[in-house]
């Protein structure tokens, strides 16, 4: 690359391959070629073609299975007040899974395609294993809503009431759980095991990091719906509170780790508009201004605590969806940067100079 | 980065491949930039040219205006311009590059490696690999899904615009049952594009690399071992090169790795993570029963 | 080809492309073609892979010079100063094949005491008349000699028929067998040359004197026993006003370093497309008969047949033989009608009374004179020099026939053209009628090429062409027959032409004639029985067989086996493989690549030799020459035809069967080349600056055709047309196919970086080239493989230029002929495309973006 402003970058690389980006600036075509690898800017790799339908499914996807995993804990270890906790996780979870194969067949354009998902399982194919953990889960899911349902007496007394009445909804939730949390946390995994610079080069900690995000948002919309209920004991609430913090402090912490880790890959979460989706969205709706409310909440009572709180839930999950959105699009960003892939695969010993600018 | 006999390494020239696997070697040194490969692809496989009609004008990328392999370009000649960095003309305007040193020109194509990241992640199994050791989707299966296209390291597979199915090189799966050789072999006029056994490829390779760099051409090297572009955990590469430069001078990575090399460390990470939060909410949801 | 004609005998390629590979050093001069001829250039790359040296000469760095181990970028239009200066080099060296230059060649001829060369009179050489830019070639002959030196010299035709080029010698050639004597061709060769130095080449080419050394170093270490070095070229060295000589001045070179007739030698004349060789063989063109007869013309003594075959009945050489081919040829033609009695009908044969050339036919098609044109494969209206004019030409035919592959701009013009857009032309003012019709592919139809080595292969029809394609065959087949029924009985001129022509050949349910009939035709047969013969030696002059063109006579010696389909190849001359006129002879002159006893000159370069004890040549070409002539033997005086020569002249159809070094006949711009600037030149000749351009070239000035004047400062830059691997000439063949159109989808012009920043252009940025024929707006691709030259001074710009584009089709592009002028090689016809002047500007045509007008006179 002769400079800087040579490099091309995803804008002009993006969909309909516009051809006329520019490779080179001030003239030769032939500059880049002279000065430094890299071929006129052109992306080294193929970004995926995954916009707003992938970037929901990941968002939704993340909280049916957290919410699922926190029903099934608040079961386990909550105390008996906080038996709505369970009860909002499991409708949340459902409701939070049902647009998702939706949203994958939206992807695909046509329903049929999804089917052929379910010829293979392939243990080396995060997205083979994601659909049928999605699915085995999706079941799970099901069941527990459906047993959570007629605990809640709205399905009736008829044969159907009656069976999904003798549903061990804890039974359920402990062996769905684990399905839950993959749920939550592989499509991290999808992204890691790709040839995208900025998805690959911190690969373990993606998984952990949507993992994170789902909890937080998880956590965010059963606290929205606990604070939008009458009558929520306040020890609930403040459970809540509790494990909403720490989630937040846990994903803080690991997108620190990650986005320090990316180093000069990860530079395009540092620009433009994604990058101030980063700042406003993710780092300060989604972690800083939260945890900033409940601080201020937790020395407040009454009712403009509750409404801190609700500002601070909805901020964790625009927070959340902010961090799917900048994931995939910056990861495509890196994608149609051929410094950044170049840099990332050279040899041993290659000059630095590739993964820098 | 640079590249001699001197410092090889000891997967130098060698290579996963199966015995019997086919598969090219296309050798940077006798290419003319003819093109060939790319229409004689293009008429055997019945692609139609890029975007339809095939004009969106010219790049300006020297001769290069299909850009890179895609779904309707499977063969794809990469054209690089060298030239001397200096001038001794006075009367030149300053900064302009000097006289051309060397004009490159690639014939780039799906690597068909050893272990394939687009056959690996291929959630269908339309990706299959081959009685060839070539990998081929199988267009009656692929449902679009797209994850094959991020999960090559040398960005081969890409989704087609009408139908949304991945789309590359076949390696004329369909001429190799009949005992043809791929069209674009077929075509190539100067035998840059050599078909065959990679037991006979490779070793003819390093007898290339060896005679160019007798010939003073010091940058000679091969790619598609093990040591380069075939790394990673691909252990090796189908379809090998006879470079005169670095790979990232025609956009190959020099030292790739297989993605799915990620896939279990990431599942065990996440994994880690998920009893952290388990055990976590656990601590923070703990009441009074 | 005049230019190897003149001086070897036959204009074609002296070598088949597969021998290249034999060569251990090839040189690329004014050809590209690695991109031009891929395919061919295979053998060059094996070449260079066997170890020989490959050198590229050529004002770009091309895809040739990026598999080349040299390239010497050097002024378009200075060729000639380049090769001068190797002969220079060889002589002054003393690096020639001595006992070739001294046996093969007219070296050690005399030249009569009238002739003056350049170097004495200034540039010039004695017998120019300037009222008709002409020489009279009288004192160029050789000493003693009386008679008109050539055969012919027909102003109104090129030189391509054998009879412009042949002499006539009526007594036998003085000789100084030790090359001493001041007036024998060695020493008026090395005067000539004397002041082709290599400060000349660094002054007037731009190329520094090391490279040039190290060019001629490699040359002439590679030729000699043991080694060849072969030269390529192509139309960037026929098109230009000195083409034929830079042709010419190879063939000089290559003579003198023993290069011709030996494996891994010769001249490989690359031609522009696929069978252009075919297409002179058996002539599309106006003044040629097949196998190089010329046509009868009312400028010669050729108004009866005895008259004809006595003024191209050549005394000495192969020609002698040239009435068996004219009466077989007027039996082909007229069948029952051409006996002996009426002089095989020669009276219908057309007679040729002025120059219906390309160029002038554009311009009598402006001018009204001729008014009807069938266009077939051909696209004038992107392909005519000066197109614009040509696109003006063909607005004023009151009908047009295209006959092509797709709707070319030939048959849209009236609608789409750019002085159509742009409103200057209104379509309502065009009157011209235009018929479309269909034609057929090449895998649609049977047929042949007859390729740059002279090689014929067949081709068979493996699909149907679609709709109402058809093959040319039959569209010729058709039309003749109609208008045989149209004239029927008519008594004119035209219609007993007609009525006489032999018209017979079968046709299939589609009307497809069978091409075996033709072929067998062109093979030639026994009148009285149908005999096919086997070889041009059979043909007879008393009217006993029919031949349509003696030099493929042998390409069908049995019923329906066409040699043309062989297929079976070799790693020597491939003689199984098609059919290579003339008598399957693959290297030409091959007697050459013996000594003169006889033997090989080196096992290394063994080729064809004389076999003492069976008493007859052989080797592992088909000998090119009398089989059974012993390489001792001496002509007896007043000996004629092959008798005549000796032993030891391989160049058998000359006059005295030597390589002429120098040339007493067939070439109009002198017996020597010599350097003069193209016509449009921003340099001044330093070697003639008293002639600065041609004395010769033919002029077509006109106000639709002016010409820049030398060293005009509003055109400072020197353009240079070219192709690319991607298109094919006009581009009827690739512009509009979806796959090739999308490898290089628009025009442009490459311009070098330094000239690019002074026009503050970056690639893909519009420039408007302009010259006084028209100005034309492109994209700029800017590449250091363009380098500004220094010559003579001055920093010097090339512009080089795609000629494919048009408005028609996918890929589109201005017309870059619009901006060339029609002006004309004195021998060949061929105009001055690779090398005229040009301005550069940024900006568009309409003015927009006009961000820096370059100015007069900037450095």
């Amino acid at each position: 690359m002769s400079g800087p402003e040579s490099g091309t970058t995803g804008g002009d690389w993006g969909e309909g391959r516009d051809r006329r980006g520019r490779g080179g600036s001030g003239g030769a075509a032939s500059d880049d070629a002279v000065i430094g690898p890299g071929y006129y800017g052109i992306p080294a790799i193929h970004k995926p073609h995954w916009k707003w339908l992938i970037i929901f499914y990941f968002y939704f996807g993340g909280i049916a299975g957290a919410a699922y995993a926190v029903a099934t804990i608040a079961d386990a270890v909550g105390a008996s007040e906080d038996r709505r906790i369970g009860r909002i996780g499991r409708y949340l979870s459902f409701a939070a899974l049902l647009p998702s194969p939706i949203l994958l067949v939206l992807d695909l354009g046509r329903p049929e395609r999804f089917f052929l998902m379910f010829r293979v399982l392939k243990l080396r194919s995060p997205m083979s294993l994601g659909t049928w953990g999605l699915t085995a889960f999706g079941g799970f899911s099901a069941l527990s809503v459906a047993a959570q349902a007629a605990v809640d007496g709205r399905l009736g007394d008829g044969f159907v009431g009656r069976r999904a009445q003798q549903l061990p909804i804890q039974a359920l939730g402990v062996a769905g759980t684990p399905l839950a949390l993959f749920v939550a946390g592989y499509t991290g995994v999808l992204l890691a095991a790709t040839a995208v610079p900025l998805w690959t080069k911190r690969a373990l900690l993606l998984g952990p990091l949507f993992l994170a995000s789902a909890f937080s948002s998880a956590v965010s919309a059963i606290e929205l719906i606990v604070a939008l209920m009458p009558s929520t004991p306040a020890a609930t609430r403040h459970r809540l509170t509790r494990l909403g913090v720490s989630t937040l402090f846990a994903e803080a912490a690991i997108f620190i780790a990650w986005r320090n880790g990316l180093g000069p890959t990860g530079r395009p979460l540092g620009e433009g508009a994604t990058g101030r989706v980063v700042r406003l969205g993710v780092v300060g709706g989604g972690i800083a201004l939260p945890l900033v409310l409940q601080a201020v909440a937790s020395v407040t009572t009454g009712g403009f605590a509750r409404i801190l709180s609700v500002v601070s839930s909805v901020s964790v999950l625009a927070g959340g969806l902010a961090l799917r959105y900048v994931v995939v699009v910056a990861g495509n960003t890196s994608a149609d940067d051929p410094r950044a892939t170049l840099g990332m695969t050279a040899a041993d010993g290659a000059p630095e100079r590739l993964s820098t600018h | 980065m640079t590249l001699s006999t001197s410092d090889r390494s000891p997967l130098t020239g060698t290579t996963g491949a199966r015995a019997g696997a086919l598969g090219f070697l296309t050798d940077v040194s006798l290419c003319i930039g003819c093109k060939a490969c790319e229409v004689a692809c293009k008429q055997w496989n019945q692609l139609p040219a890029d975007s339809g009609t095939g004009i969106t004008g010219l790049t300006g990328f020297s001769y290069d205006n299909t850009v890179d392999l895609g779904a309707t370009t499977w063969r794809h000649v990469a054209f690089v311009e060298q030239a001397a960095t200096t001038v001794d003309r006075t009367w030149e305007a300053p900064g302009a590059p000097g006289s051309p040193t060397a004009w490159l020109m690639l014939s780039d194509v799906c690597k068909h490696c050893v272990h394939a990241g687009c056959l690996e992640a291929c959630p269908t199994g339309a990706i299959v690999r081959t009685e060839f050791d070539t990998v081929v989707i199988q267009q009656d299966v692929c449902n679009g899904c797209g994850y094959c296209v991020p999960a090559c390291p040398f960005g081969v597979p890409q989704l087609g615009d009408t139908d949304r199915k991945a789309h590359k090189c076949t390696l004329c799966y369909d001429r190799l049952v009949d005992g043809l050789e791929p069209a674009c072999a077929k075509a190539c006029p100067t035998e840059s594009i050599r078909f065959g056994p990679i037991a006979e490829l490779l070793p003819r390779a390093l007898d290339r690399v060896e005679q160019l760099q007798e010939r003073g051409v010091a940058g000679a090297h091969l790619y598609g071992d093990r040591a380069i572009g075939g790394t990673g955990g691909m252990e090796g590469l189908n379809a090998l090169f006879v470079l005169t430069a670095p790979p990232e001078v025609f956009n190959l990575p020099a030292a790739p790795e297989l993605p799915q090399r990620k896939v279990l460390p990431a599942l065990v990470s996440t994994a880690i993570a998920a009893v952290a939060f388990i055990l976590g909410s656990g601590a923070a949801l703990r009441g009074r029963r | 080809m005049p230019g190897l004609g003149a001086r070897l005998g036959r204009g074609g390629a002296t070598t088949p492309l597969q021998d290249l590979a034999n060569s251990d050093c090839v040189v690329i001069m004014g050809a590209n073609m690695a991109e031009n001829h891929p395919v061919g250039f295979r053998f060059v790359v094996q070449a260079r892979e066997r170890g020989a040296t490959v050198i590229h000469v050529d004002p770009r760095f091309t895809r040739t010079s990026a598999l080349s181990d040299v390239h010497v970028p050097l002024r378009a239009g200075s060729d000639m100063v380049f090769l001068g200066a190797l002969i220079n080099y060889v002589l002054q060296n003393r690096l020639y094949f001595e006992e070739y230059v001294k046996r093969y060649t007219n070296a050690p001829v005399i030249v009569g005491g009238e002739f003056r060369d350049t170097e004495d009179l200034a540039g010039l050489f004695s017998g120019y008349n300037p009222d008709e830019r002409r020489y009279d070639p009288h004192s160029w002959r050789f000493a003693g000699q009386e008679s008109s030196p050539a055969l012919s010299d027909d102003p109104n035709q090129d030189a391509q028929a054998y009879n412009q080029r042949v002499g006539r010698t009526d007594h036998p050639l003085r000789t100084d067998p030790s090359l001493e004597d001041p007036r024998c061709v060695f020493q008026v060769v090395k005067r000539h040359f004397a002041r082709y130095t290599p400060e000349m080449v660094e002054r007037l080419c731009g190329v520094p004197t090391a490279l040039f050394l190290s060019v001629a170093e490699a040359i002439t270490k590679n030729s000699g026993a043991d080694r060849t070095t072969s030269f390529a070229y192509a139309v960037a060295w026929t098109q230009h006003t000195t083409g034929t000589q830079m042709i010419s001045c190879c063939a000089i070179l290559q003579l003198l370093l023993g290069n011709i007739g030996r494996p891994g030698g010769g001249i490989m004349a690359l031609r522009g497309h696929a069978t252009i060789q075919g297409s002179t063989d058996i002539p599309t063109l106006y003044n040629l008969l097949p196998g190089y007869l010329p046509m009868p013309s009312t400028a010669e003594r050729h108004a009866t047949l005895a008259s004809y075959l006595d003024a191209v009945r050549a005394p000495t050489g192969w020609w002698h033989n040239a009435p068996k081919y004219a009466v077989s040829l007027l039996k082909a033609y007229y069948g029952e009608s051409a006996q002996e009695a009426n002089d095989f009908a020669y009276d219908l044969l057309p007679k040729i009374g002025g120059d219906y050339s390309f160029q002038p036919m554009l311009l009598m098609m402006k001018d009204r004179a001729l008014t009807g044109l069938f266009c077939m494969g051909q696209n004038p209206a992107v392909g005519g020099q000066n197109a614009r004019l040509a696109r003006e030409a063909l607005a004023k035919l009151d009908w047009l026939v295209v006959r092509d592959i797709v709707e070319t701009e030939s048959a849209t013009f009236w609608r789409d053209s750019p002085e159509v857009r742009d409103g200057s032309v209104r379509p309502e003012e065009i009157g011209t009628e235009i018929f479309v019709l269909p034609a057929a592919l090449t895998p649609e139809k049977d047929g042949s090429y007859t390729n740059t080595q002279r090689l014929v292969q067949w081709h068979d029809k493996a699909v149907e062409p679609p709709g109402d394609a058809r093959s040319e065959a039959w569209f010729v087949v058709d039309l003749a027959r109609r208008l045989k029924d149209l004239y029927g009985e008519e008594t004119t001129p035209a219609a007993r032409q007609l009525a006489a022509l032999s018209w017979y050949y079968p046709t299939d349910a589609r009307g497809e004639p069978d091409l075996d009939a033709v072929v067998a035709e062109i093979n030639g047969y026994a009148v009285a029985d149908g005999t096919l013969v086997p070889g041009y030696d059979a043909l007879r002059a008393d009217g006993s067989t029919a031949c349509g063109c003696w030099i493929y006579s042998g390409i069908m010696p049995e019923p329906g086996r066409n040699l043309a389909r062989q297929r079976a190849g070799d790693a020597r001359a491939a003689l199984d493989w098609g059919f290579a006129w003339p008598a399957n002879r693959r290297v030409l002159y091959n007697r050459a690549s013996a000594r003169p006893d006889g033997t090989p000159w080196s096992e290394r370069k063994r080729w064809v030799w004389w076999d003492a004890g069976e008493g007859r040549w052989t080797g592992h070409d088909v000998p090119d020459f009398p089989v059974t002539k012993p390489p001792d033997y001496r002509p007896r005086d007043g000996a004629e035809g092959m008798d005549a020569h000796s032993g030891d002249a391989p160049f058998v159809m000359l006059a005295d069967g030597k390589g002429q070094l120098y040339a007493a006949v067939g070439l109009r711009d002198g017996p020597l080349p010599t350097h003069y600037e193209p016509w449009e030149t921003p340099v001044a000749n330093r070697l003639y600056p008293d002639q600065e351009r041609s004395p010769t070239a033919k002029l077509l000035e006109r106000p639709d055709n002016p010409y820049h004047r030398p060293r005009d400062p509003r055109f400072p830059h020197v353009l240079t047309t070219y192709r690319l691997t991607e298109h094919h000439t006009a581009g009827a063949m690739s512009r509009f196919v979806p796959w090739l159109a999308e490898l290089q989808p628009e025009g442009f012009a490459e311009i070098d970086p330094v000239l690019a920043a002074r026009l503050q252009v970056s690639s893909r940025d519009p420039i408007v080239i302009s010259t006084l024929r028209g100005e034309i707006e492109t994209n700029a691709l800017v590449t250091s493989r363009l380098q500004p030259l220094q010559v003579d001074g001055r920093p010097l710009h090339q512009v080089g230029l795609p000629w494919h584009y048009g408005f028609g089709g996918i890929a589109t592009g201005a017309i870059a002929n619009d901006l060339a002028a029609l002006i004309e090689d004195p021998n060949s016809f061929i105009h001055e495309g690779k090398s005229f002047t040009c301005a550069v500007r940024a900006g568009r045509l309409d003015g927009r973006g006009d961000a820096t007008q370059e100015g007069e006179g900037s450095p």
